[in-house]
């Protein structure tokens, strides 16, 4: 009976923590791991052995949607629903920017918003695939959490004269 | 010395545990959305209060969502609103655009949606393929008012669509 009883409530309180992990991975902010050179130098990509950086996703951002120029941001791939895409956020809706590499300026349309890696040379964003929809980030990258020598916030950074909001 | 405490401290532990598998639930698996517009006439009415049981668990990494699924997803212009529409073609499908006389294939990772109404509806035919993923989950049934109770059916308009 006593082990019985010690037993249940070990059971009760892991599922609590689980729900609570739940809840603030779904709503508060989340931990994910990057992989891929696209954000170079701003994130290392995954080497062999180790599975790079990992960093601190805020998710309360999305209840607003407050977004602003520079923001590290994490969204589903539009051409791939499974996948998820850490890119640098460099246009919001109705600005006017221009397209690198070429005299273009286009607008961004209403509720999308254009991403770019830091690393142009090997990333593959808005660049490619065009203005994505808001409604396919998932939040915003904060903090790097790991390796120990990289822990700190993650700052908001802009190209220079690509945009001229009207 | 017992007094109030231990029976106040036990109901709130259980309304903070209820909250939290609700909420859990509410983010991962189910939640109930009431619906506005009559773009989905007459599958779900609004005039009545219609209110529609969303499952989320097609969106799990199979993305178990098949043509003529109603499903609510996140408006491609407007990321604060919610949408409910019809899925009518997945990636690679061809489709026949009412509109216009012209047959266009969705590309990789969209998807084509209408309203069962089109003459109030404004979906893929005037905004285009949307990314899978805005979608959020799938209307399995209508819970509300009673006499409405039941399962939302899969339908597809004939002739359209040439799946891949």
């Amino acid at each position: 009976m006593g082990t019985r009883n010690h037993l249940w409530l070990a059971a009760k309180r892991t599922l609590t923590w689980y729900l609570v992990g739940f809840t603030i991975s779904d709503r508060y902010a989340t931990v994910v791991s990057v992989t891929g050179d696209s954000m170079h130098p701003t994130f290392t990509a995954a080497s062999s052995s180790l599975r790079g950086d990992v960093v601190l996703a805020e998710r309360s951002c999305l209840q607003k949607y407050q977004f602003s120029h520079g923001d590290v941001v994490l969204f589903k791939c539009p051409s791939d629903h499974r996948e998820l895409f850490v890119k640098r956020l460099i246009a919001l809706p109705g600005e006017w920017m221009q397209l690198p590499g070429t005299p273009d300026i286009i607008k961004i349309p209403e509720g999308h918003c254009w991403v770019e890696g830091d690393n142009a040379a090997c990333s593959w964003d808005s660049r490619s695939f065009g203005p994505i929809p808001l409604g396919l980030i998932k939040g915003r990258v904060t903090h790097v959490i790991w390796p120990p020598s990289k822990i700190g916030r993650v700052d908001t950074k802009m190209p220079e004269n690509r945009i001229s909001p009207l | 010395m017992a007094g109030p405490w231990p029976l106040l401290r036990s109901i709130l532990r259980n309304c903070v545990a209820g909250t939290l598998v609700g909420v859990t639930v509410n983010d991962r698996y189910a939640s109930v959305v009431t619906v506005r517009g009559t773009s989905m006439n007459p599958t779900l009415e609004p005039q009545q209060g219609d209110r529609a049981l969303v499952s989320r668990l097609c969106l799990d990494a199979r993305y178990g969502l098949s043509r003529g699924d109603v499903v609510v997803f996140r408006s491609p212009t407007e990321h604060r609103s919610l949408v409910v529409k019809r899925l009518i073609a997945l990636p690679g499908d061809w489709i026949q655009v009412p509109a216009a006389q012209e047959i266009r294939q969705i590309p990789v990772g969209h998807c084509w949606v209408e309203g069962d109404n089109p003459d109030v509806s404004w979906d893929s035919r005037s905004y285009g393929p949307i990314p899978l993923g805005l979608m959020q989950g799938r209307v399995t049934h209508i819970v509300w008012p009673p006499n409405r109770i039941g399962p939302v059916e899969r339908k597809m308009p004939e002739g359209r669509v040439m799946q891949q």
